[in-house]
């Protein structure tokens, strides 16, 4: 597993960063987000908490060596659940890759709060992301090798059988005497 | 404003975000600010709000996503597996202080 984790202040209230977080895209420094669209949106009339589903498209070009193995394509898809609760002033977006997510699993979480120095004037941005293979498929997929290379293996014992029983016959045949029932 | 992944989505999506934009920037603030006392009604008042602005729209946007992007694009399989996986239904812990700031 791989961990990544930074974290940094923006000079802005809470309030402007999350009305800001509906704003981000599209845009330029991250033109691999194409398309946005709200999958599911609540707001809980008790707590004012709004919990938002949203599905990103994204394109970019992954290196050759996974196109090849693991087929796909250049769209990819993220699911991201986001929290926004007015009361605490926290937000969270939790984000999971759904394209090739059979392989392997992109967890990202972010957290916006009021900077504890400054609340007023600044928010605290605290990303974290694990980035995980699924281990039951690299497994199962290396079974798969193994399975594969032991039958040919098999296969080609086979036919050096075969090849060299041809051999030995052609070479030998009716030239040998039978010797062993008359000695 | 973003683009939905159905080209024949985006006009509702952009008017869904666009009410729903304007219903989101008159909630904040004024909760934020509010008194735990007075959070609790006005909470109340912005949810009715945002139904009866937003509501209808956002019936015809989720709609038209369902049918033209998710099912369009067979996706409706890896959303159903990550929801079930994770269902993220409720706020994920607040992340632990860092000793870093």
């Amino acid at each position: 597993m791989v961990y990544f984790s930074q974290q940094f202040n923006y000079n802005h209230p809470w309030s402007h960063v999350v009305i800001g977080m509906w704003h981000k895209y599209p845009n330029p420094h991250c033109s691999h987000v194409v398309t946005v669209d709200v999958l599911d949106r609540t707001v809980d009339p008790r707590t004012g908490i709004i919990r938002t589903e949203r599905m990103l498209g994204c394109k970019q070009k992954a290196p050759i060596w996974v196109v090849k193995l693991f087929g796909g394509s250049e769209d990819a898809y993220v699911r991201e659940i986001s929290f926004v609760d007015p009361s605490t002033q926290t937000t969270s977006i939790t984000s999971v890759n759904l394209s090739l997510s059979q392989f392997a699993t992109c967890y990202e979480q972010i957290h916006y709060l009021p900077s504890p120095t400054n609340p007023s004037t600044q928010t605290v941005f605290r990303q974290t992301a694990e980035i995980q293979a699924r281990m039951a498929i690299w497994r199962s997929m290396s079974d798969r090798v193994e399975n594969w290379l032991a039958e040919r293996f098999e296969q080609n014992a086979l036919r050096g059988k075969l090849g060299f029983s041809d051999v030995l016959r052609s070479l030998w045949d009716g030239k040998e005497q039978p010797h062993s029932a008359h000695s | 404003m973003a683009h939905s992944l159905s080209p024949e989505c985006t006009p509702l999506k952009q008017e869904y975000d666009t009410c729903f934009n304007a219903w989101f920037e008159g909630y904040l603030q004024p909760v934020v600010a509010a008194t735990p006392e007075l959070r609790a009604e006005q909470t109340a008042a912005k949810t009715e709000e945002y139904n009866q602005k937003c509501g209808k729209i956002w019936e015809s946007y989720r709609d038209c996503v369902q049918q033209r992007a998710v099912k369009a694009k067979g996706l409706e399989d890896l959303l159903g597996e990550a929801r079930k996986e994770n269902p993220l239904t409720k706020p994920p812990p607040p992340p632990p202080a860092d000793a870093e700031t």
